[in-house]
């Protein structure tokens, strides 16, 4: 059953020039899917569609069976609730005059979420791997990884059923990297996850499903592996062949 | 003698050490990876070569650069060396340029110390800036040269960065993780170029990366630094291939499991 | 990137202590400046002494041309300089933050307008503008000085807030607020005036500095607090034509004036620092 749906979405910011052409797609629960370009493909302007805060020029995006209207307080009230994201960047992602209880329990307290917000928070630590007494500290007093981890940690507090991860771990260090890959792996278990990446390495490691997109044009979609082992796109292949390789 | 030979290099600031105990060389020609991780000195001891550290951080030890000791040398000396002994390629294109200026004319201004350096006509300047585009596979270099930097892609302000390291004719050709903020295809491209380059004018390269296979595609040896300190050092294939220290073996690890999930070659 | 830390503790403790000594000398103007309307040395309008005394014991800024006691004065033009200070920054801050925050979020038109609104009014001297409206108002009164100098300083502080408030707005943690369904009121309130709070801040201590200069030169111009008001800078003026013979009553005024813009700086420097959890030491 798919989650979210795209069909035919066309967007451009002015009338002339499309960032985004035709795109269609679908992401289905529990298969986690990687969005891969590079810069000028587009990703960042899909995002911000999946996310409501731009509204497709064309076409639509279909969240079950209702369609994705920004306009719609309702819906995008519940829409918030069910799809949650992290940023690539950890640095400018988490509010440094907050305090870490603070931005875990944002979602939560800004949609009116019933239940004990402390509770939820600690939970959200603990799942990401971070001690309780995270939350009385500044994101200053955390690394890289771990102030992904508390980004990680908001995104899951209101517990979605999709995350959208923009690079997320690109900005990481390799053995950081390792690990946060691993986090998300895990939380793939109860919730789908979207990820933005022009990291083919990462993308393999964590998605089943794959959307190579080229100058806003999805140029080939579907089983990872299979994509992999057989691209039949030229992109695609020139993609593939230019992630550098450990030595054998 | 070796082109540049650091012996022993410590650089601290606030009475505690960033770098310690580091030793190593690089001979004419040879290419030699850094590689670390944020906090591990790497682009520390880049700066340190070129003596391009803020007075607020110390290096002891010796840095000698063809021939020339680089700690403790005044800024006039130093300059001297800078660019005919070392030139530096940094992380991201966009800031190592200046902004408000010509591509063209930034790239004349290490071109003219070295005609001044080697006494030939300046006239040449002009003819040798398009020439030193067309070297870094730049297309319509005579576009390129009157653009500013925001008027061009990443990949394209790349190279010229590398063209101006190259305007000075540099024996080492230090590149601080020059291919990080680029796109993957655009990565392979300057790497290969960096290749092509450094093998055709016959540089040596010290090349500083975190990326493990980026590392391994450009040099044929690799020092691994951690917390200022050295882990490892050898050639390539048995630094990455056999890692005899934990932290490598790690880091290898941690590598090659995104490596196998790409599936075979 | 290698970020380098630099000598962290040496820095703070440097810190703490202008923070310290701003907070000695704003305290004791506002010691003094609230003593004053409980009691001075001397009655303010009587003659005290003999004329253009120099500073003894008895008198410690010495007297003025009338024989009154010129250290009474100062205290009550301490009292005014606050006055002034606290008044006209705070109606500056009111309007500038309101506005600079509704700029940076405002249309494209309306922020083009309102940055334009901004510049003309700061390309115009404070000092003219605040003469102006003082001359436009029938009586020249203490609060008319304070009103013109507060909408001047209002484009100083609506032009900044707005450049601070769109920084903040392009950081990843206000999508990150937008997609946690948080409002932009809510927005507003718990995530961009604490970013830009601790900038305001030190710039509200510079205008506090500047609001008190003008208003000793208005009222040196005679536009300022009319008498029995002894501001500072009609205490300035009146011992203009005695400088020559009797400097400390020049002296002494703008001694005050000097003591109080180093205090309330040093102390913004210092309020800023404490404030900001990245610059204080935790657990």
């Amino acid at each position: 059953m798919s989650i979210l749906s795209l069909d035919q979405v066309n967007f451009g910011y002015t009338s002339k020039a499309r960032v985004l052409n035709e795109v269609s797609f679908e992401v289905e629960r529990g298969a986690n899917l990687g969005i891969v370009g590079e810069s000028g493909s587009g990703k960042t302007t899909l995002l911000r569609l999946l996310l409501g805060l731009e509204r497709p020029t064309s076409g639509t995006i279909n969240f079950g069976s209702v369609q994705l209207d920004p306009r719609d307080a309702n819906f995008m009230r519940r829409y918030r609730r069910a799809v949650q994201m992290v940023f690539q960047d950890p640095y400018s992602s988490l509010d440094p005059r907050q305090r870490v209880r603070d931005i875990i329990a944002e979602p939560l307290q800004s949609l009116r979420i019933e239940g004990n917000h402390d509770e939820a928070v600690a939970a959200a630590l603990t799942e990401v791997g971070l001690p309780a007494d995270a939350v009385r500290r500044y994101p200053h007093e955390f690394s890289g990884g771990q102030r992904q981890r508390i980004a990680i940690a908001r995104a899951i507090v209101a517990r979605p059923q999709l995350v959208l991860a923009d690079e997320a771990v690109s900005a990481l260090d390799l053995s950081t990297r390792v690990r946060i890959v691993e986090l998300l792996k895990q939380l793939g278990h109860t919730m789908t996850l979207v990820l933005v990446s022009h990291d083919l390495g990462v993308v393999a490691a964590l998605c089943p499903r794959i959307v190579i997109l080229e100058r806003g044009i999805v140029v080939e979609a579907g089983d990872t592996a299979t994509i992999l082992a057989a691209p039949q796109h030229p992109y695609t292949r020139k993609l593939i062949a230019s992630v550098p390789r450990m030595p054998a | 003698m070796s082109l540049l030979a650091v012996n022993n290099l410590a650089i601290a600031t606030g009475g505690h050490d960033l770098v310690a105990d580091l030793s190593f060389a690089i001979e004419p020609g040879q290419r030699l990876g850094l590689i670390g991780e944020s906090g591990s000195g790497k682009s520390l001891t880049a700066m340190a070569i070129s003596g391009l550290l803020p007075p607020a951080i110390v290096p002891r030890g010796s840095v000698t650069l063809d021939g020339v000791e680089v700690i403790g040398a005044p800024e006039r000396k130093l300059n001297k060396l800078r660019g005919a002994a070392s030139a530096v390629v940094f992380q991201e294109p966009l800031t190592a340029l200046d902004p408000l200026m010509k591509l063209g004319r930034q790239l004349a201004e290490p071109l003219r110390r070295r005609f001044r350096r080697e006494g030939r006509d300046l006239a040449g300047i002009e003819a040798e800036t398009i020439a030193l585009l067309e070297r870094v596979s730049l297309p319509q270099p005579q576009r390129i040269a009157n653009a500013y930097p925001y008027e061009v892609s990443g990949g394209q302000r790349q190279r010229v960065a590398i063209a101006m390291a190259l305007a000075c004719r540099p024996k080492l050709l230090i590149a601080d993780e020059p291919t990080t903020a680029l796109d993957v295809t655009t990565q392979a491209e300057i790497l290969a170029l960096l290749d092509s380059l450094v093998r055709d004018l016959g540089m040596a390269l010290l090349f500083i990366s975190h990326d493990l296979p980026v590392v391994s595609t450009i040099v044929d040896q690799v020092l691994v630094l951690r917390q200022g300190r050295m882990v490892e050092t050898g050639p390539v294939k048995s630094v990455l291939g056999t890692p005899t220290q934990q932290y490598t073996q790690s880091l290898v690890a941690a590598a090659r499991a995104f490596d196998t999930a790409l599936g075979a070659r | 990137m290698t970020t380098i830390e630099l000598d962290r503790p040496a820095r703070r403790s440097a810190a703490s202590l202008t923070f310290i000594v701003g907070l000695i000398l704003v305290g004791l103007h506002v010691a003094i400046a609230l003593l004053t309307l409980v009691w001075t040395p001397y009655d303010p309008s009587s003659t005290a002494g003999g004329r253009l005394e120099a500073p003894s014991l008895l008198h410690w800024a010495g007297t003025d041309r009338l024989g009154r006691d010129l250290f009474t004065q100062i205290m009550i033009g301490s009292r005014i300089a606050l006055q002034v200070g606290i008044g006209a920054v705070g109606i500056g801050a009111a309007i500038g933050v309101t506005i600079g925050v509704l700029a940076a979020f405002a249309t494209r038109l309306l922020d083009d307008a309102l940055a334009a609104a901004f510049d003309i009014l700061i390309a115009f001297p404070t000092l003219l503008l605040a003469m102006l409206v003082v001359a436009a108002s029938d009586t020249a009164s203490l609060w008319s000085a304070i009103l013109a100098l507060g909408i001047a300083l209002s484009a100083i502080v609506g032009r900044l807030t707005r450049i601070l408030a769109k920084r903040v707005l392009q950081m990843d943690f206000i999508t990150a607020a937008r997609t946690s369904g948080t409002s932009w009121p809510r927005i507003v309130v718990i995530h961009i005036l604490p970013n830009i709070w601790p900038t305001l801040m030190v710039n509200f201590a510079l205008q506090f500095g500047l609001a008190a200069i003008a208003e000793a030169s208005l009222s040196y111009l005679g536009l300022g607090a009319p008498p029995p008001n002894a501001s500072w800078g009609r205490l300035l003026q009146e011992a203009q034509g005695t400088v020559y013979t009797a400097p400390f009553g020049a002296i002494a005024p703008g001694l005050a004036l000097l003591v109080l813009v180093i205090g309330i700086n040093l102390f913004a420097d210092g309020l800023r620092d404490v404030g900001d959890p990245t610059r204080r030491r935790s657990r």
